[in-house]
């Protein structure tokens, strides 16, 4: 049944992109380990990383495309799963570090020593165990979504209300994690990490493999995605989009299905967060922004919202972007991207894929033999 | 405290002007003679030359006796006369205690210091107080029996009395008689003398008759019961004030609240368009101020007092300007589709900030506060501070004004019937985009004039506006979309909630309460407060 | 429950709904039987769509008994548990899933289980697809099957919002005006068709439009101001001096 569901959502556009990831995930790490560094396809590591951050944020960015694009729920609060699923991560990584520490407490993480704080706090067990942190990573994010999603979506706050309290509670979250008394590092986060499941978290070994599994984790999300969006379950969820009030009436219980893909989302958010950390190397409360949760709509917007690719594309596009500027024209990054939010939603409301889609279909329509082509979807 | 430290400096002053001789009582040459007593015998003859100068009644005794206390009174060892001596190289300089007039410079060997010890002290301190307590001066008086009230000394219960009595001014007497029952407490009198004293500082519910009383609670006996049971009654009233101040500090936040987000319920609730750029509009009006004060400053310093009255018109003018562009520009290709308004607004928001970056830089700016703004004031145990009193009054005249003028104006008449039904308005000939028009720039419009206000208490920077956004958001949602009572009741109950939660979770932690408490009460009642209810709302 | 709701279909009884002092409904009673097909006019304001609200959970009433087939009380379910007691809704304004095809319209409304799991992993087999086959033959959409619904005319989406409707298999149809904005000869095949449901299924018919209403030949209830003001054919009711004096104004 699973497998019959998968290979349902695979058309040949989703089987080009999936095969797409997959060769990255492959060439990217051997053009970095295997060829010379004078080699002229030779990638350095950095870039590596930095890809691999890009790769993250797509993550990210099909999440939110997933309850935004498909259901209509614009989360400004996305980045609050993606930080919960990281701060787990790093907690892994901290109780790793051990003895290496600056004060080489063999238990504590440093900023606790430096707290003065005797003993690990409860909510510290078990993550030195990898596979308890790989729960924690979706269990955290997924229960807080589900809890948050239980109470919104049965009390049917809906539209910019919603927007708001998801930006309200990674507000809050940004103000938590900002105390030092809650446990995670306070203003400073969670940083200095050593390494992961053994390896050394700066070789480039490391690193590659990281990117790889990276990548390898956008195109599973993006082929459950896909599957998801193209089940009937799918077609409901457009439904609630277009019209909640009707899909209420044909029987279908929508706080049910928001909460269904809203977890999911959630989910698919904190394991990307968890893959940014150990790439990047810090977590700190700055993640829980709203800043940053709106930027990751502005990704999707961007790519072309309701577009799986289009997540992809626009969350890879704007942030070479933004390196670029940040690097070149430092104080016109923000000009830049305001202008960004005003002429995509002004000027290209299906983002970059979206209108290609468009403009392609619209081709192949003024065909003579396709006159019953259905249009692209809104 | 404050408030004692004006009265030890006021006491200070007027014990330093008490030197004039215009006052003088007494002949310089007699008073010279007496103060010359204070030289001769022991610690009792000093004691009794003392009162020998304060029966005098004169006006200059209490600074000499001052100087005595500070030991700065020497005798010449030649004539056994006294003078005021100050270090001179290594000789000293004799000034005429009486005169203040020079008498040489003498050597250490040619002199003696008058010695002084604690019972010294004591008698100096009670004769001065019951000098001033009956100075002609209320405010010398006042200050004396402030003074009695802190040293609680039992030796000027005699003094205390006699200026009891001859006490014409109430508000003195009381404090005098306070300032006896302190003493009494400290004095060797019967109980029932100190469970009076106690009774009566236990009346005065004040947070300085609280600690007086406190240190009575542990003692033994009848006495420390009455303490204990007093202490507990102030305790109790003062935990009435305590709570009235946090209220006072909760509509004050309340104010900065409505201010903020008045605007924001205007847009929101008539065009239903969320503008993340309002904060950014609340930043501008502060930096108009900024740039009206830079002006004065430089051109025109004497008019600084009026450089808020003259930054509010142009505040809103610049605001509700660039709010109308905004409109024009961006969000009226946008209406009817919320959630792209929200994000393209956001947009907005960061042009806006970069540029105000790039003009006044990213550092915090200097808004000074016109002097009818600063300082403060107290009623019972309340300190009330002007610029916070003035921000609520300025919080009350905006909200009046804005529903006067939503009430009362053709143009409010418009917006109403637009926010209530756009179709039907449009049918009845009212240009709703002209309507929304100006009705965007009257938010963005306020909000700048928030922004006026908010320069008094909080950093002007670019990043100002971001600190109010979900506040203003949670005040409006709260409170109940299109309902400007709802926006006031919204905005005054989330500053007093937020102030009351502050001392038990700490500031943090209250507003993440408060947060959690909003989301929670957004699911019990989607609509707010004071929602608009029936069918015209859902379609 | 009472007594005389059992054997009906519908039961309305002493409701009652006001919106911010203004009484929608008031004190309204209603009564259909099975395979019953009843029309309700009345002017604007007469309280009809808040019924249909009602019914169909939407709205909860202030007071009153709404009973389904003389037991289940609607006022305690929501809209989704009541479309599948078998109550579907066509709204006034057409409103059909643009951007899915006419085809997966009826695909989403056809009678299956509907939670988000079932549909997840939801395969539609070849009884489904004929009967979205003999849903668009119906409504004389299936040569318009791969289109959006985006695209589809204004009659054209009212017809597909009866098919979705049909394809629940509801026991008891409420229409709300049908024929708003359809072609004379759109409106006359409407009402074939719904007196063609009304054979297998209940429906209440909420229309202005006099000419369908007599097309359609059943009984017919007149709302007035939240209330029921006449009931009976439609020749008894149009010539019910109230009536007159509610419709030509007084």
């Amino acid at each position: 049944m699973i497998t019959g569901f998968l290979l349902n959502g695979f058309d040949t556009r989703a089987r080009v992109v999936f095969a797409l990831l997959i060769a990255i995930a492959i060439l990217v790490p051997a053009a970095n380990l295997l060829l010379p560094p004078d080699h002229p396809l030779h990638v350095p590591t950095y870039m590596v990383t930095l890809m691999g951050k890009y790769f993250a944020y797509a993550m990210l960015a099909l999440s939110v495309d997933l309850v935004w694009g498909y259901c209509g729920i614009l989360s400004l609060g996305h980045g609050a799963f993606f930080a919960l699923g990281g701060y787990a991560m790093g907690m892994y990584l901290m109780r790793q570090i051990g003895t290496r520490g600056v004060y080489a407490d063999p238990i504590l993480p440093d900023f606790m020593v430096f707290l003065n704080w005797k003993e690990l706090p409860w909510f510290w067990y078990g993550f030195d165990q990898f596979w308890f942190a790989a729960l924690m990573i979706v269990l955290v994010p997924g229960t807080l979504a589900f809890v948050f999603g239980w109470f919104a979506f049965r009390s049917r706050v809906t539209g910019v209300y919603l927007s708001i309290i998801t930006q309200a509670l990674t507000y809050a979250l940004l103000l938590a994690f900002f105390r030092n008394d809650m446990g995670f590092g306070g203003n400073n986060g969670l940083t200095d990490f050593k390494d992961i499941l053994g390896y050394n978290i700066q070789a480039d070994g490391t690193r590659a493999t990281l990117f790889a599994l990276t990548v390898l984790a956008v195109a599973i999300a993006f082929a459950l995605a896909s599957a998801v969006t193209r089940s009937k379950l799918g077609k409901v969820l457009v439904g609630v989009r277009d019209a909640e009030s009707r899909t209420r009436f044909l029987g279908y219980r929508v706080e049910n299905y928001k909460l269904f893909v809203w977890t999911l989302s959630a989910v698919m958010a904190g394991i990307a967060g968890a893959l940014y950390v150990p790439q990047i190397g810090i977590i700190n409360p700055s993640e829980f922004d709203p800043a940053n949760s709106i930027e990751a709509v502005i990704w999707v917007a961007v790519g072309g919202r309701g577009t799986l690719v289009g997540a992809i594309v626009g969350a890879i596009t704007v942030n070479f972007g933004k390196t670029w500027f940040t690097g070149a024209l430092p104080e016109l990054w923000l000009f830049a991207l305001g202008g960004l939010f005003i002429f995509v939603t002004l000027f290209l409301p299906k983002g970059i894929v979206g209108t290609v889609q468009a403009w392609w279909a619209g081709k192949r329509a003024s065909a003579p033999a396709a006159t019953l082509k259905p249009e692209p979807a809104e | 405290m404050r408030f004692l430290s004006i009265l030890i400096a006021a006491l200070w002053l007027a014990l330093s002007t008490a030197v004039s001789p215009a006052a003088a009582a007494v002949a310089d040459e007699d008073l010279k003679r007496l103060v010359d007593a204070l030289g001769v015998g022991g610690f009792s003859e000093a004691e009794a030359a003392i009162n020998a100068l304060v029966a005098t009644g004169d006006d200059r005794v209490s600074a000499i006796l001052d100087r005595f206390g500070e030991g700065d009174l020497y005798t010449r060892k030649a004539d056994k006369s006294v003078f005021i001596a100050e270090k001179a190289g290594s000789d000293f300089k004799l000034l005429d205690p009486v005169t203040g007039a020079e008498a040489g410079v003498v050597s250490k060997g040619e002199i003696e210091k008058i010695k002084v010890n604690n019972r010294i002290r004591r008698a100096i301190a009670a004769a001065v107080g019951s000098l001033t307590l009956r100075s002609p001066d209320a405010a010398i008086r006042r200050s004396a029996a402030e003074a009695v009230m802190k040293s609680k000394d039992a030796a000027a219960i005699p003094a205390l009395d006699a200026a009891i009595e001859a006490e014409t001014d109430p508000a003195i007497k009381q404090i005098m008689v306070a300032a006896r029952a302190a003493a009494v407490l400290e004095s060797d009198l019967p109980e029932a003398d100190k469970i009076a004293a106690v009774e009566m500082i236990g009346g005065l519910g004040t947070r300085d008759a609280m600690s007086m009383l406190a240190a009575y609670t542990a003692v033994e006996g009848p006495v420390g019961e009455a303490a204990a049971s007093a202490a507990r009654t102030i305790e109790s009233s003062l935990l009435v004030w305590d709570a009235a101040q946090n209220v006072w500090y909760g509509l004050s936040l309340g104010s900065v609240l409505l201010l903020a987000a008045i605007g924001l319920a205007i847009t929101f609730g008539v065009m239903g368009v969320i503008n993340m750029a309002h904060g950014e509009m609340v930043m501008i009006g502060a930096y108009t101020t900024f740039a009206v004060q830079e002006i004065i400053r430089t051109s025109a310093p004497g008019l600084f007092d009026y450089s808020l009255l003259i930054a509010l018109p142009l505040a809103f003018i610049v605001a509700g300007g660039i709010g109308i562009l905004i409109e024009r520009s961006v969000i009226r290709w946008l209406y009817g589709r919320p959630l792209e308004t929200l994000l393209a607004t956001w947009g907005v928001s960061l042009v806006l900030q970069q540029t105000v970056r790039s003009i006044f830089g990213a550092q915090n700016k200097e808004v000074g506060n016109p002097s009818w703004m600063s300082g403060s004031f107290t009623i019972g145990e309340l300190s009330i501070t002007w610029s916070r009193l003035w921000i609520i009054v300025f919080a009350m005249v905006v909200f009046a004004g804005l529903l006067a003028v939503l009430k009362r104006t053709y143009f409010g008449l418009q917006t109403r019937a637009v926010t209530q039904n756009r179709q039907m308005a449009s049918a009845m000939g009212i240009r709703t985009p002209w309507v929304d028009a100006f009705t965007f720039g009257l938010g963005s419009g306020i909000a700048g004039i928030a922004g006026v206000a908010l320069s008094q208490i909080d950093n002007v920077s670019p990043n100002l506006g971001q600190g109010y956004i979900i506040d203003s958001f949670m005040v409006v949602v709260f409170g109940g979309v299109g309902n400007l009572w709802g926006t006031f009741v919204g905005a005054m109950t989330l500053g007093v909630a937020n102030k009351f939660l502050e001392p038990y979770a700490g500031a943090v932690l209250g507003k993440i309460l408060l947060l959690v408490f909003i989301i929670l009460f957004i699911q019990k009642r989607p609509r707010g407060l004071f929602a608009l209810k029936g069918r015209a709302i859902e379609a | 429950m009472t007594d005389k709701a059992e054997g009906t279909l519908l039961y309305l009884d002493g409701v009652n709904k006001t919106f911010d002092g203004f009484r929608a409904i008031n004190n309204l009673s209603l009564v259909l039987a099975p395979g019953e097909m009843r029309a309700i006019i009345g002017p604007n304001g007469a309280g009809k769509t808040t019924m249909m609200d009602i019914i169909t959970g939407k709205t909860k009433p202030d007071t009153g008994d709404v009973l389904f087939e003389g037991s289940t009380d609607l006022t305690r379910l929501d809209e989704a548990k009541i479309a599948n007691l078998g109550i579907g809704r066509k709204f006034q304004k057409p409103t059909v899933f643009e951007s899915h095809t006419v085809e997966d319209n009826i695909a989403l409304a056809l009678k299956a289980r509907r939670g988000p799991w079932a549909t997840l992993f939801h395969r539609t087999g070849k009884a489904e697809q004929d009967r979205i086959d003999e849903l668009l033959t119906t409504t004389r959409l299936i040569d318009k099957r791969r289109f959006l619904a985006a695209r589809l005319s204004h009659g054209q989406k009212q017809w597909l919002e009866i098919g979705m409707l049909l394809a629940q298999e509801p026991r008891l149809l409420l229409v709300d005006e049908p024929a708003a904005g359809m072609t004379d000869a759109e409106t006359a095949e409407t009402a074939i068709l719904l007196k063609e449901i009304a054979r297998t299924q209940s429906v209440v018919v909420v229309e202005h439009d006099m000419t369908f209403v007599r097309d359609l030949g059943v009984k017919v209830t007149v709302l007035h101001e939240g209330s029921v003001l006449a009931e009976g054919t439609l020749d008894a009711v149009s010539s019910n001096p109230k009536v007159v004096e509610v419709y030509l104004g007084r």
